[in-house]
């Protein structure tokens, strides 16, 4: 297993250029003039910074920016923490209710999102949370809560009990082991669903349209169409270099957290 | 059963929570909005107006001079100009209108105008109607602004179809501007045979999705997309004579171009820059985008030109009138303000600058104001027989269905014109009677 | 769920996940606690939460499609009751039958894909060095965070009939792809939408079983190699019971996914194609809601809930199942 590694380098290789590609193109397209974008195919990042230039300068960047930063962040924390807490519950104890919430979380999600739409902005427009963060982040967190509570439960379920029971013969209460020795042991689950939480915040776009319609509250997706002009056509040099852009944080985000997956590995090896 | 209790009490607190967040509107109609009158406040009022302006049309040089004429009448009255973008104007204009955050005045596409108006969402403008220009106001956008009889959108501008063209191809090619409709798709054709060493080469740059310049074509040949009969909206997509004009679309598209049948006419720029196009259909401003920094400046300044579309009389076709109208929040604190402020809108020096820009402005004593580039005189030129999408507040949904979309690519691509212009026309009239 | 360790320490082989099953039923304990109000405590948040974001607009949408609901009432006009029509307008309609059977036929596609390439990718992550694991991660991960959008349309480019990289490099192998549309045709443009999905979808499912593989503890993989286990032999006794709880929680969740998608769909019809030819769905309930007909719309997005609770019937009576350990 540990030997001739070289074939599954090769094979990784060849997938990464496979998955990656389409990143690369936006990257490279981002380098490119806009008259020269829909023409042949060009494959070297060079050229021009002017798309970047263009980004910068456009009004609302940073403004934008700052606001898909707390939007996205305040759901992450807000829907980890919520959904754990929500997993350790529906994994942990038999309850009257407890089928009927998992079954309930699922039926939101199969909601399409687009058909709630103005129901939920009149919600939010009753509490005056439009053009909000704390209005866009509940909108979020609601969204994002299925799909990490029914994965969290996962990985709930894969901690042994008797690691609480050890704690809670220790002295500690039911509560604090959750705390202090399943949310170590889900670490990889809870960078899972993080990431998809993040993601799922900082692209969203046809909710922060409507909820966010004042351009110094839009987040970046909704400023990102300032440079689709409709009928005019688009500028894709801008698009593109926003995008790519725009991409960035999460990839910061992702090595930040990345290497508590690898931790998770060596916490789950404990021995009953 | 005490758990279970307790988890239904808990889920009814949430929802009532969530239900009385919302205020489900008790009959809040055009009445209940602002409250105050369409009569002009007080010179020394103090408020702040919000108008949404979309897109990148109107200049910010006109924003400036409008908001510095207002002040003259208003001086502590702040204006505020929020720049929106078209691309999702609809969904925000649905759910910020109804609520009390919603801005003064907002513009709509004209397409998109009819369904606000049968809505209530904007204020009832019938009695300032004279005041805003009355008959001078251009035909078919008045007619986009009205909705049962009255009056509720303002025309803000408008904008002609042309065509621009390449004059070193035509005379390459021996052509001269053609001034009826045969003779141009005879151009076409010919400017087709003879750039055929060009790849990709288009004499007239149709693509299938191009509804509106295919809508010129119909009605150029007497047909029409839908008709009101008293209440009742007939098909007319179907009639021979709108066949007729769909057989010459065809026509053109299989045999004078090589634009792709599924795409719309939104980058045609950029293939004119590429040299594949001889002759193109499209908006007023067209010829500034190929010229700007968008498309290829320098490169063929020279040798475009612009010319309306001819007609099969001899007189110009009927152009597909796009532009935008101007409406009152029916939920406006302010509308006495706003109206003042459309007034400045509507008027003669605004409206001029319009025109000076290359778009056309909505009254019709200025259409010969109109100038600039071949573009602007070519516009207004074109403006002088317009014609309009079925005024009905359905006509979203036709849009939405993307019907005239389908059936333009599939005609594009060789399809029996008579079925796709069946089919498409069933569609719209179940849509347009409400079905 | 996972392998449980020898818990005696006395030099008895590994056990194995199954036997926790048969370990349970010795010892006389219960899968849960009953505690009380604890519980309920716990979940508070989420419900807060999600009865702050969804409850009331999930009860509004219910009501919506049993009545005549268009921008009027949107603006306050009375919205009149009526029953059941607008479902029996949807079911009456012969073009929602087409939309539907298309949607579940690029769903099932979509679903086995995405599954199946993101288990072989999670597997291949579990078995790289932490150089190349990184590197591939990382090329997962823009793949995943690219907006959606985006990336729909870079894809799209690069099947572009006129400038696309594809139609480059075929002609150049010596296809005659010169201009040659992949969107103009429906089986084609669906061949691109699926490339586009499984792609979007790929590094979530591989990631997330990447991370269930680490709760498997090193010395059971360890131990089973040794006892000579080949790679599928360890797969299927140790990787996959381990991870199978999860993987249909994924299997689940794409389908739902798969079933609703709308922005990869609506940006390709957008470049191309006959729309009514390629409507899925997601796409079909969102033109009919912007086409101001609210009403009809929440009865779509029912009728889609309906249908995706039966095409994820057999998830979730095995995850049912599993609960009942």
């Amino acid at each position: 297993m540990y030997r001739r590694r070289w074939p599954l380098n090769l094979v990784a290789v060849a997938v990464m250029v496979v998955v990656a590609f389409p990143v690369y193109w936006m990257l490279v397209t981002s380098f490119r003039p806009n008259s020269q974008i829909r023409t042949a195919p060009r494959f070297l990042p060079i050229g021009t910074l002017d798309n970047y230039r263009a980004v910068f300068e456009r009004d609302h960047f940073w403004s934008s920016f700052a606001n898909s930063l707390q939007v996205t962040l305040l759901t992450v924390v807000f829907a980890l923490f919520t959904a754990f807490l929500a997993a350790v519950a529906v994994s942990r104890f038999r309850f009257r209710g407890r089928l009927v919430f998992l079954v309930v979380v699922l039926l939101v999600q199969m909601v399409p999102a687009e058909a709630l739409m103005i129901s939920v902005v009149k919600v939010l427009e009753g509490w005056s949370l439009r053009n909000s963060i704390a209005g866009l982040t509940i909108t979020y967190v609601a969204f994002v809560l299925p799909f990490t509570v029914w994965t969290l439960r996962g990985f709930v379920g894969g901690v042994p009990r008797e690691l609480e029971e050890a704690a809670m013969m220790d002295g500690s209460s039911r509560l604090r082991a959750f705390f202090t020795v399943t949310l170590p042991l889900v670490a990889p689950g809870l960078v899972a669903t993080g990431i998809f939480a993040f993601i799922q915040a900082w692209n969203e776009f046809t909710f922060a349209l409507v909820i966010m319609d004042r351009p110094e509250r839009e987040t970046l997706p909704v400023w990102l169409q300032a440079f689709n002009f409709g009928a005019r056509g688009t500028d894709w040099g801008g698009v593109m270099a926003g995008s790519t852009l725009i991409t960035v944080p999460v990839i910061v985000f992702f090595l930040l957290v990345h290497r508590r997956v690898a931790a998770g590995m060596t916490a789950g090896a404990v021995k009953g | 059963m005490k758990t279970k209790k307790v988890a239904a009490i808990l889920l009814a607190a949430v929802l009532a929570l969530a239900a009385c967040g919302s205020d489900d509107d008790e009959g809040a109609g055009t009445d209940e909005g602002g409250g105050a009158s369409l009569e002009a406040p007080p010179a020394d009022t103090e408020a702040t107006l919000r108008v949404w302006l979309n897109g990148p049309d109107t200049p910010d040089e006109m924003i400036d001079m409008a908001k510095e004429t207002f002040k003259e009448q208003y001086p502590d009255v702040t204006v505020e100009v929020e720049r929106q973008e078209w691309d999702g104007i609809v969904d925000r204009l649905t759910n910020v209108l109804p609520t009390e955050d919603s801005p003064d005045i907002v513009e709509m596409g004209n397409t998109q105008a009819q369904a606000f108006e049968a809505a209530g969402a904007l204020v009832d403008l019938s009695s300032a109607r004279d005041e805003l220009g009355g008959d001078d106001l251009v035909d078919s956008l008045v007619e986009a602004g009205t909705y049962d009889g009255s009056f509720y959108g303002v025309p803000y501008y408008g904008g002609a179809r042309i065509v621009v063209y390449r004059k070193d191809l035509f005379e390459a090619s021996g052509l001269s501007i053609p001034t009826t409709m045969d003779e141009f798709v005879a151009a076409g054709k010919k400017l087709q045979a003879d750039n055929a060493a060009t790849p990709n080469f288009s004499g007239i740059y149709f693509p299938g999705r191009n509804w509106q310049a295919t809508l010129s074509f119909i009605w150029d040949a007497g047909g029409d997309i839908a008709v009101n009969e008293d209440g009742e909206w007939v098909g007319e997509l179907d009639s021979p004579e709108s066949v007729a004009g769909l057989e010459t679309v065809q026509d053109i598209m299989l045999n004078a171009n090589q634009a792709p049948a599924d795409t719309d006419d939104a980058e045609d720029f950029l293939a004119f820059c590429n040299g594949e196009v001889g002759m193109l259909m499209g908006p007023g401003w067209k010829m500034g985008q190929i010229t700007g920094e968008d498309g290829c400046p320098g490169k063929y300044d020279a040798v475009l030109g612009a010319f309306p579309l001819p007609g099969s009389d001899g007189e110009v076709a009927p152009s597909f009138l796009g532009g935008s109208n101007l409406g009152i929040s029916a939920e406006s604190q302010n509308p006495g303000l706003a109206l003042a402020f459309l007034k400045v809108l509507t008027d003669n020096p605004y409206q001029t600058a319009f025109a000076e820009n290359g778009l056309i402005p909505v009254r019709k004593s200025l259409l010969g104001e109109v100038q600039g580039d071949e573009a602007a005189e070519a516009q207004a030129e074109a403006a002088q027989i317009t014609r309009f999408v079925p005024s009905s507040e359905n006509w979203a949904e036709v849009e939405s269905g993307t019907i005239l979309h389908d059936m333009g690519a599939a005609i594009a691509g060789g399809a029996d014109v008579q079925e796709e212009a069946t089919r498409a026309n069933d569609a719209v009239v179940a849509i347009l009677n409400g079905n | 769920m996972t392998a449980v360790l020898s818990a005696e320490g006395t030099g008895t082989p590994p056990v194995l996940p199954d036997s926790r099953r048969a370990g349970r039923s010795r010892r006389p304990r219960p899968a849960r606690s009953r505690a009380g109000l604890l519980p309920y405590l716990l979940l508070v948040p989420a419900l807060a939460a999600l009865g702050a974001g969804l409850g009331y607009p999930m009860v509004r949408l219910v009501v919506m499609s049993t009545q005549e609901f268009g921008l009027r009432q949107q603006f306050g006009a009375p919205a009149p009751y009526v029953g059941l029509d607008n479902f029996a307008e949807i079911f009456g309609d012969p073009y929602f039958w087409d939309v539907l059977r298309r949607s579940l036929v690029f769903c099932a596609l979509n679903v086995v894909l995405t599954l199946v390439l993101g288990t072989l990718v999670a597997q291949l992550l579990a078995r790289l060095g932490t150089v190349m694991r990184t590197g591939l991660s990382v090329a997962l991960l823009f793949a995943w965070a690219t907006p959606a959008l985006t990336a729909t349309i870079v894809w799209q480019w690069i099947f572009d009939a006129r400038y696309g990289v594809v139609n480059w490099l075929l002609t150049r192998l010596g296809g005659d792809f010169e201009g040659h549309s992949w969107l103009s045709q429906p089986l084609s443009f669906f061949f691109v939408g699926t490339l586009i999905v499984v792609w979007m979808g790929v590094p979530f499912v591989a990631f997330t079983l990447y991370a269930g593989m680490t709760q498997i503890p090193n010395e059971v993989m360890e131990a089973a190699a040794i006892d000579g286990a080949g790679a599928w032999a360890r797969f299927r006794d140790v990787t996959w019971p381990a991870l199978k709880p999860l993987f249909i929680v994924l299997a689940a969740l794409s389908t739902v996914w798969d079933l609703r998608v709308f922005t990869q769909i609506f940006v390709l019809q957008q470049a191309g194609g006959i729309t009514r030819e390629t409507n899925t769905l997601g796409v079909y309930a969102y033109r009919t809601s912007a086409g101001n007909d609210f009403g009809l719309g929440a009865a779509i997005a029912l009728v889609m809930v309906g249908i995706t609770l039966l095409a994820t019937l057999f998830h979730l009576r095995q995850m049912f199942r599993q609960e009942e350990v």
